[in-house]
Order: C-alpha cells, then structure tokens, then sequence
C-alpha cells in the first residue's frame, strides 16, 4: 500500500518539477551568457496565458504550447532591449518584467477565469513505460515532460561541446576576452535571453496546459522566483536543475498529498513548505561556499568600446 | 635587381587622441614579414595605443593602415584577426573559469561541434614545437602570469596570424621563460611571420630585434636597425632624451630581530618552505613563475590559512597575528595586481589612500576627510606621483604611479614586514628606480620578502635570496655568494647544486 503511495508522489513529483524544470533551464541559459534575468516570474505567466488561450482558441494544445514560448520569448526581448541595446540595470529590468508581466497576465486573463481549454493528457510512453518503478514513475507523463527530459543533457552537450555553447559561456565569464577573440559577445547575449525567454515561457504554458487544464489567476504562484534559486542551487548546470527542479516538485507535490489527506497542520503552513525550503537551499548553497561558480560577468553590462 | 617587397604592414600618419591627450601623432611604421620589429619607449610613449589601434580595439583619429599595400580598415578585433593580425595583451584576454584549451579555441572558426580531446592535442603539440610549457586541460584560474602569457601566445600560434603583436611580454615572465619566448619569437620570424615587440628594457630590444623604432610622447622620434646600435647608453639616450642610469646603492643596513619566521609550511602547491626574514635586510625570492610564490605570498599576507607548518609574523603566530590584525606598524602587503588587489580603481587616491589606512583618521564612525585629504596629498608629492590631484580615480593613474601611490600608501603605516610581489613590473626606468630607491629606504626600518621574477631586481636589492621550485626552497644564499649567484639559473629549473 506504502509503495504505491510513494510510487504516485513520486510521479507527482516529475509533474510539478516539470514546470519549475524549464524555467530553471532557460534562466541557466540566460545568465551563462551574462544576463541575470529576474523577470521569469513575470514570463512564466504571460507564457502561460499565451498558451492557455492559444490552445484555447486554435483548439490545438501544441499550438497553444508553442505560442507560449514565443510569448515568453518576446518579454524577454524587452529585457534585452533595455539590458544589451540600452545598457539598463538587468535588476531592475528584470524586477519591472515581472511586474509588468503579471500585471498583463492578470488583467488580459480575468475574463478567462475558471475556463479550460484543450490541453495535454498522460500517454504513458511506449516500452518505457512497461519497466518497473522508473517506467511508472517517469513515463506516465503527458508529452511535454518527456520533451523535458531531453533539454537538460542536450544543454549541457551545448555548454560543453560546440563552439556556440564555448563563446555562450565566455559571453558570461569574460565578455572582453570573448570581444579580444573576435567573438561578437552581443550576438551570444541575445541567443541568451532569447532562448531564456522562450524556456521560460514553455515551463508558463505547461502550467495552463497540462498541469491544471483551467486558466486562475497567479497561476505560477512564485514558481519563477523558484527557478531564479534554483539555477543557485544547481551551480549554473542543466544537469543538477533536473535535481533541483524535482527536490521541489517533491515538496510540492507532498504538502498537496498531505492536505489531502487532511494531516493536522493549517494549510496556509504547508503551501509554505517549498518557499520556506528555497530560502534553506539558497543558504545550503552558499555556505558550501560555491556561490562563486557564477558567470564572473553575471549582470554587468558590456559597454561598446569607442 | 629586385625591388624591395612591400611591407606586410604600413601604418601612415596615424594620429589618435584621448581627450587632450595626443596618444600618436602623426605615426608612420613599417613591419615587414620575417622580422623582430621592436616598438621601443618609455611608459606613456604611446606603443600600446598604436598597436591596439592596429589590433582593431582602437580607431584612429587620422591615418590609414595598409595591409599588402591595400589600405583597409578594423572597425573591431575580428577584423583585424581575419587579416592576419593578433596582439598579446599586457592585461590577459583569458576566460579565467575555462580551460587552456578552450581559451586558446575561443572565437576560432570551425564545425559546430567542438573535440576537446582532438583541440587539446593540438594545443600540447603548438606549445611543444614553440617550447611553451603548458598544460591544456588546467583551468587558467589557476595559471600563473607566466603560464597564462604562454595560453595568449598559443592562441595567436593557432589562428596563424600573420602579424604577432607583444605588449610588455616579458614583463611577467622569469629570465628562463624570456628566454623561451625570446626563442619562439625568433622561430615565428624565421617562418615568415611578423613580430611586433613592445618594450622599455633595452638589453631585451638590443638581444632579440631585427629593427628599432623609438617612439617618446606620441611620436617615433628614431628607426634604426639592430645593427646600427652603438651601446645600451646609446639607445637609452634616444629613448629617454635624457642620460639614464639605472643603478642602485644598496648601502648597509642594522640587521635586527625576526619579523617573518616559516617553518614547514605546507599547501596544496607548497611542499615543506623554512625562510626567515628579519628586520633591516631584504630576502628576495625567486624563481619561474607558477613554483608556488604566488601561494606563499598569500599565506604570508594572510589571504590563505597555512596547511601543515607555521607561520609567525612578528613574533606571533599566523591565527593570532590575523585574528586581531592590527593595521599599523605591522605588516604590508604591496601585490602583483595593483589595480584589483591594491587598490579599487573607481575610487579616488582618498578613499585609496584610507583603504589600508584608516586609524589615524577616524573617529568612531567618523572618517576625518579633511586631514586624510591633506596626508595624501602630501603622501603625493612625496612619492611624485602623476597627476599629483588626490581627487584623480585610482584607474587613471599609468601603472608606475599607481604602484608609488601604493608604496607611500604603505609605508606610511611604518611596517615591520613587508611583502612586494613583482613591485617593478611593467614599470619604465624611471619608475623602476624609484621604486627601488623607496624599498631600500624601507629596508632600514623594516624586514622585506621581495618575490620578483626579475633575477636583475632580486640581485640589484637583496641581501640574501631564495630560490623557489616545485613549491620548495631550493636554496637560501648571501646575495654576495657570486659562485651560486651562477648558479640560480640551475637551481630554477630544479637542479641542485
């Protein structure tokens, strides 16, 4: 009996990490090259609107996640704009996104509240699925969680392994120097926030479109101010989001069984749970004393040389 | 009869300006393929203003750069690499949380994919043929100045440019290491290549190049072949405009009690070092870069904690000495990094000055602006620094004013230890010999640990010296010991006597 409550978390687990997951990647992605982008709450949740109303009204949930990216895509363009085109403050850029963000979501959205729209459904994946425990838990998923679980390693092939992902990171790390070898820095910025954006605006969309099929207000409810942590927590690589990603679709996906259940514990204290826990994980992190594995140019503009 | 070729490169009348200051005026250069072209002036003369210019960092105000006779232009660096011209910077264009190999690969055109393993042989191959010791899979955070020089090297060696521009390189590098370079520069013009060689040290100019063009306040006031130079005095007249010579009188001093004792001392890149250095003498230490100094140095300065041994400064042992460090008459620390170690560059010479020094000057909360403001002016002038205006940001200052600013900032807090890593490096001769005559001063009152690359520095000041390999004292000698003296080449590569 224990063992197919835990198997059931367990699952639950990979679905509530899953949004939480893309916004991580994206905004890993992001400040590799250099810019800290502190809008992703304010992404998330224009992306999943986009997506929402997308599937909603071209009634095809691929569309509806697609749109999502694209829209996230978009916000982050602003954020480019202000940070690479202008030379603004990427804190505050990033802080007036979001707000800007939510502001849209919600306002765009409230006639849309309650409503739900096509979205996508578990198909457990073909052999995968028949292996036991891991198939149960990892591959009764609807498609976008498997798509999720290609990112991390291609990313991480791309840091490590082309010449994009070299001058991506030199971008973040050394701008002068990547400028000294010829590399146009501008350009890697740009693919940064860009692709950031459109994580970003995916891991927004998964959350209308297969994790509650309806369209409520807040629907991130702080899930992008998790992910801007987490890429803390996993040192700036793909690999170790996946970790944290899950550690806190764990926690998520406990404290709702455990409502459930109807535990003797006010429930405003068990929605409590996963902020409570980023804040001992952002101490964890630091304590341990690898803060310092940032991108050494992380949210410092780069001034054009005369 | 043949006609000459045309150079490889020609600037013509190149002019380039900062504010008021005339960096180049009107600037015309050859540099012809096969030949060791040296650049030579004092700091401030404008050579790295004129290469950058070449480099693409720079535009110029007036001028034109013909490459084959074609004139062209380098709106940024890529241009100018494209066409064959790469510069080794004086301050390093490396990513410091990469690997060797994939600095030297950074920006290079290729597949999309990259073979680190394939890249690194590459990069172990180029450093072999050229004799540039390297590592390709260290992280360059961990390099020294000399090491990471040779990534820089390695980078132009693979994009096989037709143009190699050094600024300063031997100002970070140990006599052995010179010589390599001095060794690979030749071979690089022995394969057609160009070399530009930008320098102030004239033995260097006069061992190493074909051709000499003298450059004093924006201008090239002399070219002259190799051959034509007569003497170093010569050519230091020319440079200069003024008669030079750069050497000290040590003097004697009291030798008084211990202010730095080490025994034992272990890290990660120190294996067992014993010195001692007590007041009124000068021990200088040297050795290739990368043989555990720079650790030394910092266990010293307390940025590290000891491993295994100790460490007693003053009398006091290294936890109970930095637990309670009291700022004055005690230790200073004068750093290789003048500019993100010593000093913060955004800041004026005030606020640079309070840095280390802040007791005398405060009360309570309180800093006592005024009389901080009239100290260092004073500090200033003493010290002759330029531009002698207190409210000049740290960053504007050329590196040997930067580096007065910081012995008067020091030594005003009468140490009793002090520690000087490279302190004349990438100095003029003017500056060097101030320097030296501001540390022999503080000799009388204090112990100095003078970690130098410079084997002429280390000889010119020190009353005993220590050589360094492999994060070992090799051997500990009176500076007056002329039979090791000869022998400090040997002990540097490791091979005792």
């Amino acid at each position: 009996m224990t063992w197919e409550i835990l198997i059931s978390l367990l699952a639950a687990t990979v679905q509530s990490g899953t949004p939480i997951l893309y916004a991580t990647l994206g905004e890993i992605f992001t400040e590799r090259s250099g810019i800290l982008n502190l809008g992703v709450e304010g992404i998330m949740l224009v992306g999943a609107l986009a997506g929402f109303l997308g599937a909603k009204f071209t009634g095809s949930p691929i569309l509806g996640f697609v749109l999502g990216g694209v829209f996230g895509l978009g916000l982050a363009g602003l954020h480019g704009l202000v940070c690479i085109g202008f030379n603004g403050n990427q804190v505050v850029s990033g802080l007036a996104l979001t707000i800007l963000g939510t502001g849209l979501a919600n306002y765009l959205g409230t006639p849309f509240i309650g409503q739900s729209a096509p979205g996508f459904s578990p198909m457990p994946a073909p052999i995968l699925s028949r292996i036991p425990i891991l198939g149960e838990i990892f591959f009764h998923h609807d498609l976008l969680i498997y798509l999720s679980y290609l990112i991390p390693p291609l990313m991480w092939l791309f840091f490590r392994y082309t010449r994009w992902g070299l001058g991506l990171r030199a971008a973040g790390e050394h701008p002068e120097a990547a400028a000294a070898a010829g590399l146009n820095i501008y350009r890697f910025r740009w693919a940064g926030v860009l692709t950031g954006g459109f994580l970003a605006g995916l891991g927004g969309a998964y959350l209308s479109l297969a994790y509650t099929h309806l369209w409520t207000s807040g629907l991130t409810a702080g899930r992008g101010w998790i992910a801007v942590a987490l890429v803390i927590f996993a040192f700036w690589h793909p690999l170790r989001a996946v970790l944290g990603a899950y550690l806190f679709g764990g926690v998520m996906a406990f404290q709702f069984r455990l409502q459930a259940l109807g535990a003797d514990l006010p429930s405003s204290l068990l929605l409590m749970l996963p902020y409570g826990l980023t804040i001992i994980v952002l101490v964890l992190s630091s304590w341990r004393g690898r803060g310092d594995q940032a991108p050494a140019f992380l949210g410092i503009n780069v001034e054009p040389s005369e | 009869m043949n006609l000459p070729a045309p150079p490889l490169v020609r600037l013509e009348e190149i002019s380039k300006s900062f504010g008021r200051v005339r960096a180049n005026s009107d600037i015309t250069l050859d540099i012809r393929a096969g030949k060791i072209k040296a650049l030579l002036g004092e700091n401030g003369a404008g050579k790295s203003t004129l290469m950058s210019i070449l480099a693409g960092r720079l535009q110029p105000d007036a001028g034109k750069i013909l490459v084959e006779g074609e004139a062209t232009r380098f709106p940024s660096a890529r241009e100018a690499i494209q066409a064959g011209i790469g510069m080794v910077y004086q301050h390093f264009m490396l990513v410091d949380a990469m690997t060797v190999t994939e600095n030297v690969f950074l920006g290079q055109e290729g597949g999309f994919w990259l073979r680190p393993r394939k890249m690194a042989r590459r990069v172990s191959e180029l450093a072999r043929r050229y004799g540039l010791d390297i590592d390709p899979f260290a992280r360059v955070s961990e390099l020294s100045m000399g090491e990471k020089q040779r990534v820089e090297i390695l980078k132009l060696l693979l994009r096989q440019s037709r143009v190699l521009i050094f600024d300063e390189p031997t100002a970070v590098l140990t006599l052995t290491e010179t010589e390599q370079l001095f060794e690979a520069m030749k071979q690089m013009a022995g394969q057609g290549k160009a070399i530009v060689f930008i320098s102030h040290k004239l033995p260097e100019v006069m061992s190493v190049a074909d051709d000499i063009a003298i450059l004093r306040n924006g201008a090239v006031v002399d070219t002259l072949e190799a051959g034509a130079v007569t003497s170093r005095a010569d050519l230091a007249r020319r440079m200069v405009g003024r008669e030079v010579v750069l050497q000290v009188d040590k003097g004697t001093s009291e030798i008084g009690p211990h202010v730095l004792t080490v025994r034992g001392l272990e890290t990660g890149a120190l294996q067992g070092i014993d010195l001692e250095v007590r007041q009124g003498e000068i021990l200088g230490v040297v050795g290739v870069a990368g043989n555990g100094q720079k650790p030394l140095v910092q266990t010293i300065c307390g940025l590290t904690p000891p491993g295994r041994g100790e460490v007693e400064i003053l009398n006091r042992p290294w936890k109970d000495f930095f637990a309670r460090y009291p700022s004055d008459d005690t230790l200073s620390y004068i750093p290789e990094e003048r500019i993100s170690l010593a000093t913060c560059p955004g800041l004026n010479l005030v606020d640079n000055f309070l840095l280390t020094t802040r007791s005398d000057f405060s009360r309570g909360p309180w800093l006592m602006g005024k009389r901080a403001r009239g100290r260092a002016r004073e500090l200033i002038r003493d010290f002759n620094v330029q531009p002698s205006n207190v409210d000049a940001l740290a960053r504007h200052l050329s590196g040997g004013n930067l580096q007065k600013m910081v012995l008067g900032r020091e030594f005003f807090r009468n140490p009793k230890l002090i520690v000087a890593e490279q302190p004349t490096q990438g100095l003029d001769i003017a500056a060097t010999e101030e320097v030296w005559r501001h540390l022999l001063e503080a000799r009388k009152r204090a112990g100095i640990l003078l970690v130098t690359g410079d084997l002429a520095e280390a000889l010119a000041l020190s009353d005993r010296i220590a050589v360094m390999f492999g994060g070992r004292i090799m051997d500990v000698f009176p500076a007056s010991d002329t039979r090791k003296v000869d022998r400090i080449g040997l002990m540097m590569a490791g091979i005792t006597a």
